[in-house]
């Protein structure tokens, strides 16, 4: 439009007493505000739309309880979880009464023998002595708790030791100490005896039992007292404390328990070669009546099941010699780590281990005609008692020599392994299963101030170490889950739009209660009921991170979103707020134009 | 002198709790081949020969996952049908006995590597195809196909970012899943997949560097396509001078790559990796390591009993009826699951299944009670 600036058309000349009109500047009516309000409905529909696209693409997350977690990481990490354990030392025939002595005494060994600042699952004791006369009157010392179950004077005569099997000895002290169990916490004893009469012999005894007692027996012992104070701490501290290991603490690859707290022993017996001979077992009988026990006293622990399986056609991968001293094929330590022959040995077919449970193999190999009978010698040149050897986290091998190795010449007979040799192969897979879970295989410990005989229990590890087996375990547990359910908030946070769903909040919350259950049990001393707790607690913590829908690849960043959502709206967005703004613009200029007009004409 | 003892020993203490002195327990192998189609031939046959390789030197198939597309030796294309080489000579067939292939065809995908790396898998995964690795295994990564500037193709659909492997990496270490892992690369541009890389105990090989290809060793006239690759065929002539009990060094194999021989430079990546190359064999990764310990004695639980014929005295448990077997079987008991209750309907359901199963004759039952049903209609129709 030409501007025709200021001259005013000769027409509207004649128009006189009206002031001049220009519509460019002037309007003579009120503008509408029709357009303005079609426009900015639009815009508002837009905005009132907003809040439900924000809510459908919403994720859903479940809550979950960040500070709870780290809170318990903070707290396993700085303190270390203790368990409380009571000591108590009896002198049998010892004529000085000062048992408070004796108890500073041995409460200095044992500190000496423990390292100064407590580990994980360690004992937090409390000592207490009784002496008791060959008059059989007795001395105590002041304890914490005067519990119910306090020694009784005159329980145990020293006539008793000596003579006799030591079983009988373990269980008539049981008898004496059996008031204990009954309590929570539990109490572990060692008896000095001091025979008056000696016949002769100097030596001193001493051993522990198969439940949580220990006792030496020895003429003269009053004499040697610091020998006594020291073999009585040591006892305290590497039997009852550490389990018969000079370690304090379990290397994480002696513990064998898969993540969701369970163990697979899965048996397998390897027929080298049928042509030769072929061997049978009653595996059933073996499982009721030698492999049962084991497996329930482990229950706390570990949720053990048990198959077996019987192959044929299976050499193994190394090679042996003939010895012509020992008339035997000779297969030495260098040759262990190949002796399993993975690719004829199909021994991982186990149909019941779920994912993330762990199988422990045992293999019990029969050597084909060609290489019997077969024994392994060891770095120094002894001939192994055994014939076995294990593969941490993995399992052992037990190499089982038939009778006679007389080739029949005809076909084979089935075999069916005897009773009497299906026990002797039980025995050492049981010292197998003790060393996968970083115990030793014998029954005996020896240190500088003698040897000790432990008792072996028909359940594979006595309740002293069943102890401290739940102890180390509970520790191990509570420290997985806890790093477990960190690692998992740490995820969690890093990806905010990944979704969470209400299965892994509430396995993190169940887990977070069995973790704090585990502890306040580990504070009464209830060591099976602690670890069976901390077992829960890790294998809530571990299905929750591996929870097969935390899956990065699947889900995406904020960007993503808006990449994916502003074709559709933001064009259309665009114009719509331009257009509303247009008419915004244009509202006000015709206002002004109507203003001019107005003030035009109040003027003239 | 004795604090200073107990220090060391405290400090020893705390270093084994950290994981830092675990024993390498075993080896595990999980070799990806990334591509499909005919003309990726040689990529098929890369990860066929390393999977040869590390079982001859002992690693075992249950220690191993093989992710292949596998459609080389069955294609119709393919002039020797269910064989595949990787030379022209034509004198090793990969393909011969067993091959066990964990993930074939459409199953080789980013997100089910990422799912064996991390071990999220459903539940319904059988063991044979999960990585149960643990804090003592050492793991061999072998990947080979088309990749480029920080990815690597997989299958022609997708891409695998070199900050995804990173962050499945990151989450193995922080699950202890591994002590060390070493990741071989044979790719264009391979270096950069693991530019990202932060964890720990992590040694990298790639076969090429930014901005160079990786390529083919020769072609094979009769089946028509390159039959191996030049970074593996090098790695594979290493190999083949080995056995079971060599201890060749890590060193000794990455300075057997020639740039002049590959047509690219063969990089690798030490940093995050303490242990000198030198002083480590090369069976820590591609063989097979047991970590033995000789059982030095039998624990005497039975030979102090007076009953030494146990089993003999628990004959008349073996007689037990044969339900008891049943029941120990294992069966994996979902934790959450016991504490909901049991619908009373599917209760009863199960008791009147359970009582049905027990009933001798069956057939008689069904018998009475149609004639049951039938005298019951005629009564209540004669009734209307």
């Amino acid at each position: 439009m030409e501007g025709t600036s200021g001259s005013l058309n000769p027409t509207t000349d004649t128009s006189g007493i009206m002031p001049e009109f220009d519509p460019k500047t002037m309007r003579s009516s009120k503008p509408g505000l029709k357009r303005l309000f079609i426009t900015t409905s639009v815009l508002f529909s837009f905005l009132l739309g907003v809040p439900f696209l924000w809510k459908s693409v919403e994720i859903y997350r479940s809550p979950l309880p960040f500070h709870d977690i780290d809170s318990l990481s903070d707290q396993i990490e700085s303190t270390p979880l203790r368990f409380p354990c009571n000591f108590h030392a009896v002198f049998v025939g010892f004529r000085s009464t000062d048992a408070d002595n004796l108890r500073s005494q041995i409460q200095d060994g044992i500190n000496q023998l423990t390292h100064l600042s407590p580990q994980c699952g360690s004992c937090s004791f409390s000592l207490s002595v009784t002496i008791q006369n060959p008059a059989e009157q007795c001395s105590e010392t002041l304890g914490h708790n005067p519990s119910s179950c306090s020694y009784r004077c005159g329980m145990i005569k020293s006539n008793d030791f000596g003579v006799g099997l030591d079983d009988t000895v373990d269980e008539s002290l049981n008898d004496v100490f059996s008031g204990c169990s009954a309590n929570s916490r539990k109490m572990y004893s060692v008896v000095v005896v001091n025979k008056e009469n000696a016949n002769g012999e100097d030596e001193v005894k001493a051993v522990v039992g198969k439940r949580r007692h220990a006792w030496i027996v020895g003429s003269g012992l009053e004499e040697r007292n610091d020998d006594m104070v020291s073999r009585v701490s040591e006892i305290f501290v590497k039997m009852f404390m550490n389990g018969g290991r000079d370690e304090d603490s379990i290397h994480g690859e002696f513990m064998p328990v898969g993540s969701d707290g369970r163990i697979v022993l899965s048996f397998s017996l390897l027929n080298s070669n049928p042509r030769d001979w072929v061997y049978d077992w009653d595996f059933q009988r073996i499982d009721d009546a030698l492999l049962a026990p084991v497996t329930k006293a482990l229950a706390p622990i570990a949720n053990i099941s048990v198959e077996s399986q019987v192959l044929y056609h299976t050499p193994k991968s190394s090679f042996s010699s003939w010895d012509e001293q020992l008339q035997s094929y000779i297969f030495r330590t260098s040759d262990l780590p190949f002796f399993v022959n993975s690719n004829e040995w199909h021994l991982d077919t186990s149909a019941g281990a779920s994912g993330r449970s762990k199988i422990l193999q045992f293999v019990v190999y029969i050597p084909s005609g060609s290489e019997c009978p077969l024994l392994l010698q060891l770095p120094n040149g002894e001939i192994s008692k055994t014939n076995g050897f294990i593969s941490p986290m993995w399992g052992g091998v037990i190499v089982w020599n038939p009778g006679n190795c007389d080739k029949d010449s005809e076909s084979p007979i089935r075999n069916t392994i005897s009773p009497q040799d299906i026990e002797q192969i039980v025995e050492i897979f049981l010292g197998q299963f003790r060393q996968l879970f970083g115990f030793k295989s014998e029954a005996i410990y020896t240190s500088v101030l003698g040897t000790y005989k432990i008792l072996p229990s028909e359940r594979g590890f006595t309740e002293w170490e069943l102890d401290v087996l739940s102890r180390k375990h509970t520790c191990f547990n509570l420290h997985s889950c806890s790093t477990t359910l960190s690692s998992l908030s740490k995820l969690v946070r890093s990806l905010p739009r990944m979704i969470i769903k209400d299965e892994i909040g509430e396995q993190v919350k169940y887990s977070l209660k069995a973790a704090k259950l585990a502890q306040s049990n580990a504070s009464l001393g209830g060591y099976s009921s602690s670890a069976s707790s901390s077992r829960e607690a890790r294998s809530l913590a571990e299905n929750a991170f591996f929870h097969p829908s935390i899956m990065s690849v699947s889900y995406f960043s904020y960007e993503h979103c808006f990449a994916v959502y502003s074709p559709f709206f933001l064009p259309v967005v665009a114009h719509v707020v331009l257009a509303a703004l247009r008419e915004w613009k244009r509202y006000r200029q015709e206002k002004a134009k109507y203003l001019t007009w107005l003030t035009r004409k109040k003027t003239a | 002198m004795k604090i200073l003892m107990l220090v060391m020993l405290l400090c020893y203490s705390f270093a084994s709790s950290s994981g830092d002195t675990t024993i390498h327990t075993n080896n595990w192998a999980v070799l990806v081949c990334t591509s499909r189609f005919w003309f990726n031939y040689r990529h098929m046959a890369n990860t066929l020969s390393l999977y040869r390789t590390v079982k001859r030197l002992g690693i075992p198939d249950e220690r191993i996952i093989l992710m292949l597309a596998d459609d080389m030796a069955c294609n119709a294309r393919n002039e020797y049908p269910a064989q595949v080489f990787n030379n022209e000579n034509h004198k090793l067939n990969l393909y011969g006995d067993n091959v066990e292939v964990d993930y074939r065809g459409y199953e080789v995908t980013v997100e089910n590597f990422l799912r064996v790396l991390t071990g999220r898998h459903e539940n319904a995964v059988p063991r044979s195809k999960r990585l149960l690795s643990d804090e003592g295994s050492h793991i061999l990564l072998y990947m080979t196909g088309h990749g480029g500037d920080e990815f690597l193709k997989f299958q022609d659909a997708e891409e695998l970012q070199s900050h995804d492997l990173a962050d499945a990496v990151k989450q193995m270490k922080e699950k202890r899943r591994f002590k060390e892992l070493m990741i071989m690369v044979d790719t264009c541009q391979a270096a950069t997949l693991f530019n990202q890389l932060q964890s720990p105990g992590v040694l990298a090989i790639g076969s090429s560097l930014k901005g160079e290809n990786s390529y083919s060793h020769h072609l094979d006239s009769d089946i028509g396509v390159s039959v191996v690759d030049r970074f593996t065929y090098y790695t594979l002539a290493f190999f083949e001078r080995l056995n079971i009990y060599d201890n060749a060094s890590l060193n000794s194999l990455f300075r057997s790559y020639d740039p002049k021989l590959l047509m690219s430079t063969a990089y690798y990546r030490t940093d995050l990796y303490q242990p000198h190359l030198v002083e480590v064999p090369v069976t820590n990764f591609f063989g097979s390591v047991m970590e033995t310990i000789h059982t030095n004695s039998a624990y005497k639980a039975f030979s102090s009993k007076t009953s030494n014929s146990k089993i003999n005295s628990e004959m008349p448990l073996n007689q037990l009826s044969e339900d008891d077997e049943l029941q120990k079987a294992n069966i994996p008991n979902d934790e959450l699951k016991t504490e909901k209750q049991k619908c009373p309907y599917t209760q009863m359901r199960v008791d009147l299944q359970e009582k049905l199963e027990k009933l001798e004759n069956v057939d008689t039952v069904v018998n009475l009670s149609i004639a049951v049903m039938f005298i019951v209609v005629m009564v209540s129709s004669s009734l209307l």
